[in-house]
């Protein structure tokens, strides 16, 4: 069983807190204290399953600019790409070609990879199955819509730009 | 002045009646699963448009209180089926 | 000034709905499971998007109440941050449960690395 860490506790007690003001909208000392509380006890119970490595990694005002960046410009960016794709997909009615790929990535931090993973299977046309470690470098398992390729090649064309913008924003 | 937003809630909500049609005829669980997610979203959104409309901050409490049991019901499914369910 | 804020917000709620359409007719005309998959999550990244951003504009210009631009904002990225991790789960259950299309895929490599 992992062991409850400081900075853990506290970045959960911030979120907890964020969501109870939000959903009360209030500022009375009552409403505050109690949310104070019943967030403090729901950090202590569950910090340690949420985050296993520094918690407050993104400190630092350029890596934090680097990451707004990627989720509003260069993100958005590919969504859009791959939705009009998507649409054309369906009311064109264009034949498909689905298959499961294998294709490797470099990144290290849990953070990065999770990201990464969320990011392909949040586009349209590929859905992450399954990450593996071979050699100490992850392997995704990615279910595209249009298997050409496989491989290095099947990777640049899914990764594209984001994995380098995740690596800059997570790693270093 | 405001009928466009009750226009589109109302779409919204007959998009998510029509994605009901894949969770009746679904041939498997994952089927029924993805057209249950999607419609509990567009639920979400009609009634975000519904709370606009109206003016009320109540509905729109309850689509967060939607949009977060959708992914605990998601999350359950896959691993029922994970851990071999049935078809 | 207010009469173009209703018009953008009423075109972003539009290519919202448009998305929405395309996610549901995906769910309904695509040939195998994982393709639907594939098309339902057009619904929840650019419908939702479009919806909310709208709804923004709407809440902040036309209704001037900070509490209902905030819910809106937290609602959009509630489902953009779940949605993945739903989706992943499902394919993955679905795949361990044998459910595969009817057309054998081509490129299978999961398949080929369990066995």
């Amino acid at each position: 069983m992992r062991k409850t860490k400081a900075p853990a506790v506290i970045a959960t007690f911030v979120v907890c807190f964020l969501f109870w003001l939000l959903l009360t909208w209030s500022v009375k000392p009552q409403e505050l204290i109690a949310g104070a509380v019943v967030s403090l006890a729901a950090a202590l119970f569950s910090a340690r399953f949420f985050i296993h490595e520094k918690a407050f990694w993104f400190a630092n005002p350029a890596k934090l600019f680097t990451g707004l960046f990627y989720w509003v410009c260069v993100f958005p960016c590919e969504l859009i790409k791959a939705n009009l794709h998507m649409a054309k997909v369906v009311l064109g009615g264009c034949k498909v070609k689905p298959g499961i790929v294998k294709i490797p990535s470099s990144l290290e931090s849990d953070y990065g990879r999770a990201a990464l993973a969320n990011s392909i299977t949040l586009t349209p046309g590929t859905i992450t199955m399954e990450i593996v470690e071979e050699e100490g470098k992850p392997w995704y398992y990615v279910h595209w819509i249009e298997a050409e390729s496989d491989g290095e090649e099947a990777g640049e064309a899914i990764k594209g730009r984001m994995e380098k913008w995740i690596r800059r924003f997570w790693e270093k | 002045m405001k009928t466009d937003l009750i226009v589109f809630a109302v779409l919204f909500g007959a998009l998510a009646a029509v994605a009901m049609i894949r969770l009746i005829k679904g041939p498997t669980g994952a089927d029924r699963m993805v057209a249950g997610d999607v419609a509990d979203t567009l639920i979400c959104c009609a009634m975000i448009l519904f709370a606009l409309y109206s003016g009320r901050g109540i509905y729109l409490d309850i689509a967060i209180i939607g949009a977060m049991l959708g992914i605990v019901d998601t999350m359950l499914v896959g691993r029922f089926l994970e851990k071999g369910g049935k078809k | 000034m207010l009469m173009w804020i209703k018009i953008i917000s009423d075109v972003l709620i539009a290519c919202g709905a448009f998305f929405a359409l395309v996610g549901v007719l995906g769910i309904l005309r695509m040939p195998d499971t994982f393709c639907r998959m594939q098309a339902s999550t057009c619904v929840s990244t650019l419908g939702v998007l479009g919806v909310a951003l709208g709804g923004l504009l709407h809440a902040i210009f036309v209704m001037n109440s900070a509490s209902t631009a905030v819910k809106i904002a937290v609602i959009c990225l509630l489902i953009l941050v779940t949605n993945p991790v739903g989706s992943h789960a499902i394919a993955k259950g679905a795949y361990k449960a044998g459910i595969r299309p009817e057309t054998p895929m081509e490129t299978d490599d999961l398949g080929r690395d369990s066995e």
